[in-house]
């Protein structure tokens, strides 16, 4: 899952992209409004977090522009502003969920995991289920028919973007630039390898491989 | 205070009846005076001329019929004389057999009531003396039909008074209405004021309201200036002090503070106390509470967007309906409401199972707003406790929201009454009374 976070102070922006590294998102951060416009439009992201007092463009205009240019990923406005009638206002330029500061990092948290999984279309419920494995995004573990294994942070980041994606064909690029934010080196080698270990943990059939397409998760069990 | 228009019609009123007064009954006394004094002349002439009728006779002095007028001799006719000499009297034939008494002096004198048909008499006894004796002769006049007709002017003048007050009252309200209209229009706008249906008054008055007209127009500009300033400013407060706020609270749960767990939730704990205490006074200071007359909600325009941003917020699974009659406005600022509303309709989509309902009524004395939800409700002893001051009634739902506590805080700035009841669909229902605004 790859975030925009976009947050003019430095010191909120460097706990919030340490925080969010740790739960597995790739974080690319952003101060300035003129930047977000277009980085957030041209790059893929899954989820956009953004502050409303920015330099350059406030926030509100850049989301409008977001908006007017097609963009449909989910925006969460983070505001000092947290009236409701600032609540309103966001929510009309386009903002799936608002958040208002000072908030808890586990709220943020919550609020960013719900917001993916309604953006896939799926309930809002504690742990996420895909073929047959129950994923707990909190501990980072996947229990299937009741038996935890356990899994390395990589691990955990892929085997969740496939599972908030099932039964689709993913390649390999397509996969790397939502796992993976835009200072990461991106070897196609290393998600082979990861692959292969949730090949080895959740059994062969968990993963197809579509050969020269890419990866399918969930596709054996239909 | 009386209204202007019933004082200029008491003043107006009462300075007619005086000087209409005084003025008629001025004139009719010239105009006896003036009668009186013409219907002496006329008496005097005829007592001269009775004078002049007195001839020396065979058997001394006596009066030519000829000379005198027939009305002297017509029964009753109205004219009378008697010619005292020093041994006898002489009557006038028209006197028949009453008595025309002799005046005490000489000169005019009136109010002599006379005959069966009641006379009033104005005689004239003027004294002379003819060939060395004494002659006072007195001359009378009916007075009657002159007093009758004096009677009728008088009636008819006053009629005619009484007529002109009525149409100078009538056109004095005219003119009146006409001048004041400016001040009527200006209460109007006023009273649009407190309605919100304008937010200036019109400045086209005449010279006298201009000072009162911009001065209110100054005031209004002022506060709503000085409002949006102090929340621009308050935005500004809280914005600079969330932000560093919203640092702290990572950091506090941050990897780094692992090794000390119990610094971690004491920073934890302080930094909420901090961003309760600064989200409810910076909430509280951003009220507009009644500093603006002409603020307003309309409740068709705003609600719609507070309505689908709780839905964005809660998800799909919940349905949030709203009872509330069209075209309703409520009498106060905006944001208040929507605080109020917001903050209230959040509490229930927390805690409901898939049911949310907002109804607002106005009644004669005052507003209800009322927010029903399905979820496991309050058993009824403790609902006091949870509005009691510090409660919170959100503990145990994500969000750590200070809902209630703004709502109570917002209520009680309006010095409105909540509660909590049972509601019909099962869960909690936050019940809110609001007093109309003097003026509303």
């Amino acid at each position: 899952m790859r975030l925009l976070l976009v947050e003019d102070n430095v010191s909120l922006a460097d706990e919030l992209t340490a925080s969010l590294q740790r739960l597995g998102y790739a974080v690319d951060w952003l101060a300035d409004g003129r930047d977000a416009v277009y980085q957030g439009a041209s790059e893929p992201y899954d989820l956009i977090v953004l502050d409303l007092g920015l330099p350059g463009i406030p926030g509100l205009e850049v989301l409008r522009q977001w908006r007017a240019g097609g963009l449909v990923t989910p925006v969460l406005i983070l505001t000092a502003r947290g009236s409701w009638a600032d609540r309103i206002e966001g929510l009309k330029a386009g903002a799936d969920d608002y958040l208002s500061k000072p908030f808890h990092p586990e709220e943020l948290q919550l609020r960013i995991q719900s917001l993916l999984r309604r953006a896939r279309g799926l309930a809002n419920q504690p742990t996420l289920e895909a073929a047959g494995l129950h994923l707990d995004e909190g501990r980072q573990c996947v229990s299937r028919s009741g038996e935890d294994v356990q899994l390395t942070a990589a691990e955990f980041r892929l085997l969740r973007y496939f599972m908030l994606h099932p039964q689709q064909i993913l390649s390999k690029s397509h996969l790397a630039e939502h796992l993976y934010n835009g200072e990461t080196e991106r070897d196609s080698n290393v998600l082979e390898v990861h692959v292969n270990h949730l090949r080895r943990k959740l059994g062969r059939s968990v993963i197809e491989t579509h050969r020269g397409q890419g990866y399918r998760f969930g596709g054996a069990l239909q | 205070m009386r209204s202007i228009q019933s004082r200029l019609s008491l003043g107006l009123v009462g300075t007619l009846v005086v000087v209409g007064l005084a003025l008629a009954q001025v004139s009719l006394w010239l105009f006896e005076v003036g009668l009186h004094r013409y219907l002496e002349s006329g008496l005097r002439k005829e007592s001269e001329n009775l004078l002049m009728a007195l001839v020396q006779g065979p058997n001394g002095m006596e009066l030519d019929q000829r000379r005198i007028s027939a009305a002297y001799n017509r029964q009753f006719s109205g004219y009378y004389f008697r010619i005292d000499f020093d041994s006898q009297t002489w009557r006038s034939r028209s006197l028949w057999d009453t008595e025309l008494p002799k005046p005490a002096t000489a000169g005019l004198h009136d109010g002599l009531e006379l005959g069966p048909a009641g006379q009033q008499l104005l005689v004239l006894r003027a004294d002379y003396r003819r060939q060395g004796q004494a002659i006072s002769i007195s001359v009378a006049q009916d007075y009657t039909p002159m007093r009758d007709g004096f009677r009728r002017m008088q009636q008819i003048g006053l009629g005619l008074g009484l007529l002109a007050l009525v149409l100078v009252l009538v056109l004095q309200r005219l003119i009146v209405t006409r001048s004041l209209r400016p001040l009527e229009r200006s209460r109007e706008q006023i009273a649009q004021l407190q309605q919100g249906k304008r937010t200036q008054l019109d400045s086209e008055v005449p010279g006298e309201l201009e000072p009162l007209v911009a001065q209110i127009n100054h005031l209004l500009a002022h506060t709503e200036d000085s409002l949006r300033r102090s929340r621009n400013a308050l935005g500004n407060l809280g914005h600079a002090l969330k932000t560093p706020l919203a640092v702290l609270l990572s950091l506090a749960s941050s990897e780094r503070l692992k090794d000390a767990p119990e610094l971690a939730a004491q920073l934890r704990e302080q930094l909420e106390q901090i961003q309760q205490r600064l989200s409810r006074e910076l909430n509280r200071a951003r009220l507009a509470g009644d500093a603006l007359p002409g603020a307003h909600f309309d409740c068709d325009v705003e609600l719609p967007g507070l309505l689908s941003t709780l839905g964005m917020i809660h998800g799909d699974g919940l349905l949030i309906r709203h009872d509330v009659p069209d075209g309703l406005s409520l009498p106060w600022d905006r944001e208040d409401l929507l605080e109020l509303l917001g903050n209230l309709l959040d509490n229930a989509c927390k805690w409901a199972d898939g049911e949310v309902c907002l109804g607002i009524r106005q009644t004669l004395e005052s507003y209800l707003l009322w927010v029903d939800d399905d979820g496991p409700g309050i058993p009824e002893d403790a609902r006091l406790g949870v509005l009691e001051r510090g409660a919170r009634l959100d503990e145990q739902v994500a969000g750590h929201g200070l809902g209630l506590g703004i709502v109570r805080d917002i209520v009680e700035a309006w010095r409105g009454r909540m509660d909590l009841q049972a509601s019909p669909l099962g869960g909690l229902r936050v019940h809110i009374e609001l007093p109309r605004r003097a003026g509303r």
